[in-house]
């Protein structure tokens, strides 16, 4: 895959936005109304709806990856590694999916992506603890996931208006 | 732009939307099912690490009890049949957030120290680690 100097800026753009946005929703700690281990509501999530549809899965997928690793690297807790890809992976085959069938809004994509990052997560926790209690939580995640991903939908269809005209849209 | 997203919501959306709130209750059903069953005994199992360190009746053990895991320590109160993590000094607090369960199935995970907290029932008798009658 050959990028171009724009693409490229791009991409390291969005990443830096997602890692910025991670840290950003340590101020708005959702554990503290809903107290699961892990619970956020998922910003970060924003840019990889953005770069889905603007640059494609595969360039989405690669700030994905960053946006994971140097998060980690950030955060200097590399057991946070786990979690954020396997959520993260999970969400974005998840959208890749369902942006595909071209019936689906952003809000639905978005939520559907949340949904599915709250699954790996639980699955990274059950992976780390070595028991399968963080099940528990599913049922609580998979219901805060309708509200988390219709925010992330809601930013992300506001992006998409406020940016309709402009030459990023426009390849 | 690869292609063009809609951006008003739709009846897909709103299925989707329906599909996983029917998940969420589907998991409800079976997760939270199981700890409404009555019998048996209540009993708390504590793991560090994947691996049962305490398995005690709360019943019979109210007080404190401490864990160190990691580097961190988590103190836990037993008390009017179920537990809560009063104090843990590990950086996300969740443990402490999550309150007091008494419920089977319900469970305190602690993921800095890798500790979890869980409430089970015993199966009266069938579990040859557990205790038939208690007298007196």
């Amino acid at each position: 895959m050959k990028l171009t100097t724009k693409q490229l800026t791009l991409c390291a753009m969005l990443t830096a936005m997602a890692l910025a946005l991670s840290y950003l929703e340590n101020f708005f700690p959702l554990s503290l109304a809903i107290p699961i281990p892990g619970i956020k509501l998922g910003l970060a999530n924003i840019v990889t709806v953005f770069a889905l549809y603007a640059l494609g899965p595969v360039q989405a997928l690669l700030i994905l990856l960053s946006r994971c690793v140097l998060g980690a690297v950030f955060a200097g807790n590399m057991n946070a590694l786990l979690f954020s890809l396997l959520g993260g992976v999970t969400a974005m085959l998840v959208m890749i999916l369902l942006s595909r069938s071209r019936r689906l809004s952003v809000y639905g994509v978005s939520v559907g992506g949340a949904a599915a990052h709250n699954c790996g997560q639980v699955a990274a926790a059950i992976l780390t603890l070595g028991n399968t209690a963080p099940l528990y939580y599913l049922p609580v995640l998979l219901g805060v996931s309708l509200f988390t991903g219709a925010l992330t939908g809601l930013i992300a269809a506001c992006l998409f208006q406020a940016l309709a005209h402009t030459d990023l849209m426009k390849g | 732009m690869r292609w063009s997203p809609k951006l008003r919501p739709n009846g897909w959306d709103g299925l989707a939307a329906a599909i996983v709130l029917l998940l969420a209750a589907a998991c409800a059903g079976m997760l939270w099912g199981r700890g409404a069953a009555t019998g048996g005994e209540l009993e708390v199992v504590v793991s560090i690490d994947g691996g049962e360190v305490e398995r005690f009746v709360p019943t019979d053990s109210a007080g404190e009890k401490t864990y160190t895991s990691r580097g961190y320590t988590l103190h836990v109160l037993v008390r009017d049949g179920g537990v809560e993590v009063s104090q843990a000094d590990c950086p996300t607090q969740d443990c402490v957030h999550t309150g007091w369960i008494g419920r089977a199935g319900e469970s305190i995970v602690c993921l800095p120290a890798r500790v979890i907290i869980q409430l089970v029932r015993t199966d009266g008798g069938s579990d040859p680690g557990g205790v038939d009658v208690v007298i007196g």
